[in-house]
């Protein structure tokens, strides 16, 4: 029998009816294999962590969890793709901050992550762990993720040298003492009109250390309530301040990077002192092996005498997704990851990241001596530092507030490059309240948190009816 | 009874053969309502509303478009995107010219080879070359301020990338590298269909090098300046992973949006912040300003009328 339109169309017909077939089989396949938990992380450093206890859990339990480690981007970006078209997610997925806010951009009921406000206060979790790390998985007063560090800041710095030039660490208190320090030290050695050695790593742009420092002094980005807060005098300080230390001819400031070349600056004593949260030890243990014994840690200057001596920088959530069939036994999953004492001592000798979970912190893992920094403990020093970890309150807005408080920052440093501090404050105000004033304006946009919001009449539709009834 | 039979095979056969060419068009026609009409009605629609993922929205007119043009953000997009595009045209499109021009002209056995050399940084895509180039723009350490430095004494701190008044600079040295060889490939083909006559017939009539190339090689290659001229504008309003790339650790699109394009923007507002009927709006209003550039472009060169 022949094909009535020839060969050439029933082969084609043939390869996609076999394509066809090979596609829903394996796909039905997938479907009754799939384990009883799939977590999902972007840190190779926790998968590697979650597969030596992992099985432990899968004994107890007697269920199969599936881990899966994935990049950091690829993963927000499909996580919010499949949740707003409702397609199929992992169970628990870890998020890094402040990528929560891309989840948040609609009403509660619309999040795609479990509540697990009644779940942390039911265990006390609230009371049992730094209180301040949940305000960078909360909205609108609700928790959507279990904080898996504290991330508390201290300086790193080359001990080696700074004890050659003779100078005191101990003595440094408070940031004008710092930059009294760094002007001195802060030196052109080769005679040729450009420094070669700066104390401090300061990034030209204000891409994340323009906010820790706001966050240092007591505010933020926003406030609790999700309020602006980029152009209040205290944000205006600090541009001034951020300005004269990268600029001009006192500048002791110098944007050493990543990657590479943050490490031949560490090596080279480019640069003396870095902003080193508690992960960023590791990193440098592994990218500058040989500034063995060369580093130590310091807590940060503080803005005035007693005040704050650290800030935070980064954060991991664990969430548990909405559509999730499983909920409660990856609760269970979750705690058993975040809260089992025992696990979290070695996951700090293995990460030096400080948990926040307070009972944790005198396990004997944390009071440890490293021989990198100079024999010092560096978990006691982290945890000594956690309580005062300030709060960072985040939102769909986050990013957007963050590049705009970096914009007027860069208008400062344009403005002080032509008029030098004669009129600067006042520039600064306006950049700031310009700025302030452009994220208020595109948060008042948003319909879903604000349907009094200006434009036409609204309709409705799907998930939103729910915020006329 | 058999008439009948024949009248309805003939029939039969006729319908065949009427269907069959609809027959093999059906796939393609299926793939095109999926993934372009349905998108494309779809895409029209979305425009006038807020969204909070697909299944979310808000109907709100005009008032994505009215937010988009008035908005500080996409203006600056624009203002990028314009400058990268006239800088492709006026630096990149005369290097490329320039180099086939070079290849052209020569006998070397070495011309395949160089023409490799040329056109393979467009081989590697676009996010390979940002990466390599956020290396190469490090300051300090960074090969560009080496070299500038050697040559000058200054520059050896230049923030490539951390600095707005640089970055548009850096993304323009950088697709350089990649485009160069890439439209040059397009004007070698064009200068090697040249008439050999025409030209051996104006040298013979006493034109000198200049006046050959000006008055035989250009008419001749007009067609294909035209075509690298408008996809090369097209593709400069597209431009998005090679300053998504270079200035990923920048916060974004760069100090201030230095490097944001209008396709940053989009991706930004819809894909970012989830609301894909702004995304949409931004869309329809990028497609309006290449189309309107496009055209713009092929009526003043004059390409499409009669007789050219």
């Amino acid at each position: 029998m022949e094909y009535p339109y020839g060969r050439a169309p029933f082969w084609i017909l043939l390869i996609m009816l076999t394509a066809g077939l090979v596609v829903l089989i394996t796909q039905s396949g997938a479907g009754s294999k799939r384990p009883d938990l799939v977590l999902v992380t972007f840190a190779k450093n926790h998968y590697a962590a979650y597969q030596k206890v992992v099985p432990e859990f899968e004994k107890i339990h007697n269920v199969r969890v599936q881990l899966q480690l994935v990049q950091e981007r690829a993963l927000t970006n499909r996580l919010q793709a499949a949740l707003l078209a409702g397609s199929e997610v992992p169970d628990l997925v870890e998020i890094m901050n402040p990528n929560l806010g891309t989840f948040i951009r609609g009403p509660l009921e619309d999040v795609g992550f479990v509540d697990l406000t009644d779940r942390i206060k039911a265990e006390k979790l609230d009371e049992r762990m730094v209180a301040s790390r949940f305000s960078l998985w909360s909205s609108r007063g609700r928790i959507f993720a279990l904080p898996h560090d504290v991330h508390p800041i201290a300086m790193a710095y080359r001990r080696d040298i700074i004890e050659e030039l003779g100078v005191d660490v101990s003595k440094i208190e408070t940031w004008d003492d710092f930059i009294e320090m760094g002007r001195k030290i802060t030196k052109d050695l080769d005679g040729d009109g450009i420094p070669d050695r700066y104390a401090l790593d300061l990034n030209s742009d204000g891409n994340t250390m323009l906010p820790l420092l706001l966050r240092q002094r007591g505010s933020g980005l926003f406030d609790e309530e999700g309020h602006v807060l980029t152009d209040s005098e205290l944000a205006v300080d600090i541009i001034i301040w951020y300005v004269h230390q990268l600029h001009g001819e006192n500048r002791i400031a110098f944007s050493a990077g990543w990657g590479q070349p943050l490490s031949r600056a560490m090596l080279d004593g480019l640069v003396l002192f870095y902003f080193t949260p508690d992960w960023r030890t590791k990193f440098f243990e592994m990218d500058v092996p040989q500034l063995k014994g060369k580093l130590a840690l310091m807590p940060m200057p503080a803005w005035e005498k007693g005040g704050c001596h650290t800030s935070s920088w980064g954060g991991t959530g664990l969430t548990i997704t909405k559509a999730s069939k499983n909920q409660e036994l990856a609760w269970e999953l979750a705690k058993f990851l975040y809260l089992n004492k025992e696990d979290l001592g070695e996951r700090f000798a293995l990460l030096n990241i400080i948990p926040p979970l307070k009972e944790a912190w005198d396990l004997e893992e944390f009071k440890t001596p490293d021989p990198f920094f100079s024999n010092q403990p560096v978990g006691t020093i982290y945890a000594e530092l956690a309580p005062q970890t300030p709060p960072e309150y985040i939102n769909a807005y986050t990013n957007v507030t963050a590049s705009k408080f970096r914009e007027a920052y860069l208008n400062c440093v344009t403005y002080y490059r032509k008029n030098g501090d004669k009129g600067l404050r006042e520039y600064a105000r306006k950049e700031v309240k310009r700025t302030a004033n452009y994220v208020r304006r595109v948060i008042a946009r948003n319909k879903f948190l604000n349907p009094d919001a200006p434009g036409p009449e609204s309709r409705q539709v799907g998930t939103n009816e729910r915020l006329e009834n | 009874m058999k008439a009948a039979g024949q009248l309805s095979r003939g029939k039969w056969y006729s319908f065949r053969l009427k269907a069959t060419p609809y027959t093999f068009l059906t796939p393609y026609f299926c793939l095109v309502c999926v993934f372009f009409i349905y998108p494309f009605i779809n895409a029209i629609i979305l425009a006038f509303y807020q969204t909070n993922g697909p299944k979310s929205k808000i109907f709100v007119g005009l008032g994505n478009f009215a937010f988009v043009l008035t908005d500080p953000d996409f203006h600056t997009a624009l203002k990028n995107t314009t400058v990268y595009a006239v800088f492709s045209i006026f630096l990149q499109l005369p290097l490329s010219l320039s180099l086939a021009l070079l290849l052209n002209a020569g006998k070397d056995k070495l011309k395949g080879f160089f023409r490799l050399v040329i056109f393979s940084p467009n081989l590697v895509g676009q996010i390979f070359v940002g990466v390599l180039f956020t290396v190469l723009f490090v300051p300090r350490y960074g090969l560009f301020n080496r070299f500038i430095h050697s040559l000058f004494y200054w520059g050896l701190e230049n923030q490539w990338l951390q600095n707005p008044d640089l970055v548009m600079p850096a993304i323009i040295l950088a697709s350089l590298w990649i485009y160069v060889g890439f439209n040059m490939i397009y004007f070698l083909a064009g200068l090697q269909a040249v008439d050999k006559s025409l030209v051996e017939a104006a040298k013979i009539d006493g034109a000198g090098p200049f006046r050959v190339f000006w008055n035989v090689t250009v008419p001749a290659i007009k067609p294909v300046a035209t075509f690298v001229v408008v996809m090369s504008t097209i593709g400069s309003y597209q431009l998005f992973e090679l300053p998504y790339a270079l200035l990923q650790n920048q916060g974004g699109f760069g100090p201030a949006n230095a490097g944001m394009t209008i396709v940053g923007y989009l991706y930004n507002n819809a894909f970012n912040s989830g609301d894909l009927g702004l995304g949409a709006a931004i869309g329809w209003i990028l497609a309006l300003i290449i189309f309107t550039i496009s055209i713009a472009q092929i009526r003043i060169s004059g390409t499409l009328r009669e007789g050219t």
